[in-house]
């Protein structure tokens, strides 16, 4: 085979096209290792290789709910540890709702602890504590990589760059916060705020005006919404607000709420800023001469269309987290309005202040981006 | 007074404010959207009703609400409508399976002593209620990508009349690329502000990482951003392709 048109081709391999062969090699050797990472974990792991079917009782609740209850026996073989390639015989029990428990099949990976005094003939007895998930969540992560470089091209690439950067920058100011006392959360995620603004803005949109405008105002519609949440919560004293529901927690609720309501409306409330600044400027750009209350008004009649999708899109990621919960709790005949109030009373109240959060990006970003427009025409 | 009244009061100020009637609509939308939620929420509680049904319907209505009571029925909501249930339905076959095999439904071992006295045999299927929580997480930001694309989509090809089909729907995905970036961003910090509780327990109880990735509640976070990661990069293409479809009818030249 001739190697100079080879060459040639390789040559004329665009920058895109290496980023798809990186992300083949590490696509194939991700999976190799997810499926090969048995040492790497302390605790032992067992993979089923058979499962038996030993018992269905009918069970109904003291409130008339019907379920079944199984009961499996399942024979695993150990894949890590000083008992590796032993077998271990484990006993599970499920239910068809399987709300807290799960229904085994072969070639699951549990994370087991062994009851090493049990041995009969080199088989182990033991129980189990967890499911291995690791490569379903690597399955997933791919698909949506995939999925974002195929409809997002160099922009999708962009975005995952942003999203990691961002998820590092969260980690890090947790530790701070873990590692020293006396630093506030809130403190720290205005902080952060700070971060994720100017980080997501320029890998999304490059450095130019438009950029700085959304961040201004991004950084200033936060600030308000914060202020304005604050005030709510102490003119109100919290009244109406569960904060004994907040699950997870090691500190103190009403902080832990702000900074999560500050980080979780920051990204819609780029979102707001950016598509705002972005048309002004176009329209700008297609015509210079455009009059500032042009500008004003095409703006509005932009943030008008947008409020309400952006709304919703935290309402229901907010909202449909609890839904499993106010279930549980209808079932075991809970009253109507106590479920609400205390399961949802603080994802409703987040929702509301990115609501708000949105809503103020709108004129803010407005006014900032039309100074920056007015700026640049007094410098031409 | 409540807070959440307070607050919900200041919101509609605002919306009335800057958004006028539009504003006052989509205040309207989203009262509405709860009470569509509370509605699923209790007909899901009777287990002889499918849940995955259930859920479709509850978003057919949202995207109903969202669409052609905000926004008037034409070209650009209708399109924007198809393609947010083909969308929805795509994503639930693959949610399905995998919440099925990574076993992520129903409560995990760091909340369970909070429900302890609930009885949790309760005949509700978690697997497909874990699936239909996913779905109804990324409804809104997948109707938000869909009209944000249909609609000058709709522009151009008024513009421009004798644009082909092909160009109309190249013109979408370049469209749908602009604004991925930050919508995955809103959603991703959206979840990342209702999770912080969770990564604060996390660091503060020094799980180690594989503990955090492989224990049920993060590994369900984690598959739920993602997907609704993927919900909103799919809702590209489909509402491209479907609008292309629809206002160019007849494919030329």
């Amino acid at each position: 085979m001739n190697p100079i048109p080879i060459m040639k081709k390789l040559k004329n391999l665009s920058s895109i096209h290496y980023i798809y062969v990186i992300v083949a090699i590490l696509f194939g050797a991700s999976f190799l290792f997810v499926n090969n990472n048995y040492f790497l974990y302390e605790d032992p792991i067992a993979k089923v290789i058979e499962t038996s079917h030993v018992d269905t009782t009918e069970a109904i609740d003291s409130f008339g709910n019907e379920d079944q209850l199984y009961t499996q026996h399942i024979t695993g073989l150990i894949k890590n540890g000083d008992h590796q390639g032993n077998l271990i015989h484990l006993t599970n029990q499920y239910s068809m709702s399987g709300a807290y428990d799960h229904k085994f099949n072969v070639g699951n990976d549990l994370f087991v602890s062994i009851h090493s005094d049990n041995l009969e003939n080199g088989e182990f007895t033991g129980s189990i504590r967890e499911v291995k998930r690791d490569k379903y969540v690597l399955v997933v992560a791919w698909i949506f990589i995939f999925a974002l470089l195929l409809v997002g091209k160099k922009q999708g690439l962009f975005s995952l760059i942003s999203l990691l950067v961002n998820a590092i920058i969260l980690s890090f100011i947790l530790d701070i916060y873990i590692g020293t006392t006396g630093l506030s959360l809130v403190f720290l995620c205005i902080l952060s705020a700070v971060f994720f603004t100017i980080t997501s803005l320029l890998f999304v949109n490059g450095f130019n005006e438009k950029t700085y405008s959304a961040i201004i105002a991004t950084l200033l519609a936060t600030l308000i919404t914060m202020i304005i949440t604050y005030l709510t919560l102490w003119v109100t004293s919290s009244n109406g607000l569960y904060y004994e529901a907040m699950q997870f927690l090691t500190r103190p609720p009403q902080t832990v709420f702000l900074a999560g309501i500050l980080i979780g409306s920051l990204g819609a409330v780029m979102d707001v800023a950016i598509t705002i600044s972005s048309s002004l400027f176009n329209l700008y750009e297609k015509n210079t001469n455009i009059s500032t209350k042009a500008l004003l008004s095409s703006g509005m009649e932009i943030g008008k269309d947008i409020m309400g999708t952006m709304t919703n899109i935290l309402f229901f990621v907010y909202v449909s987290g609890t839904i499993p919960v106010i279930i549980l709790y209808f079932k075991n005949h809970s009253m109507l309005g106590y479920t609400l109030s205390i399961n949802l009373s603080l994802e409703l109240a987040r929702a509301i202040a990115g609501g708000i959060g949105i809503v103020l990006t709108i004129p803010i970003g407005l006014y900032i981006t039309v100074g920056f427009i007015n700026r640049k025409r007094v410098r031409s | 007074m409540n807070t959440l009244l307070l607050m919900t009061i200041i919101l509609f100020i605002l919306m009335r404010l800057v958004g006028g009637k539009k504003g006052t609509k989509s205040f309207i939308a989203l009262f509405l959207n709860f009470g569509v939620l509370l509605v699923t929420i209790i007909l899901m509680s009777n287990p002889s009703f499918n849940l995955i049904i259930l859920t479709f319907i509850a978003c057919l209505i949202i995207s109903i609400i969202n669409l052609f009571y905000v926004n008037d029925i034409n070209t650009k909501t209708k399109t924007a409508f198809i393609s947010t249930l083909i969308t929805i339905t795509t994503l639930f076959i693959f949610i399905l399976i995998i919440t099925e095999k990574a076993m992520i439904q129903g409560f995990g071992g760091e909340e369970i002593h909070e429900i302890s006295i609930f009885s949790l045999y309760i005949g509700i299927d978690f697997v497909k209620l874990a699936s239909s929580v996913i779905v109804m997480s990324t409804i809104g930001a997948i109707i938000d990508i869909a009209i944000s694309i249909s609609s000058p989509m709709r522009e151009l090809s008024i513009h421009q009349p004798t644009i082909s089909r092909s160009d109309l729907f190249k013109s979408g995905l370049s469209i749908g690329r602009d604004i991925l970036g930050t919508s995955v961003n809103t959603l991703f910090f959206a979840f990342f502000g209702s999770y912080l509780a969770l990564l604060i327990w996390f660091k503060d109880l020094s799980y180690s990482l594989s503990a955090v990735i492989n224990s049920k509640i993060m590994s369900a976070e984690m598959i739920t951003i993602l997907f609704a990661g993927i919900g909103v990069t799919l809702v590209i293409p489909i509402t491209s392709f479907i609008t292309a479809y629809f206002l160019v009818k007849k494919e030329r030249g």
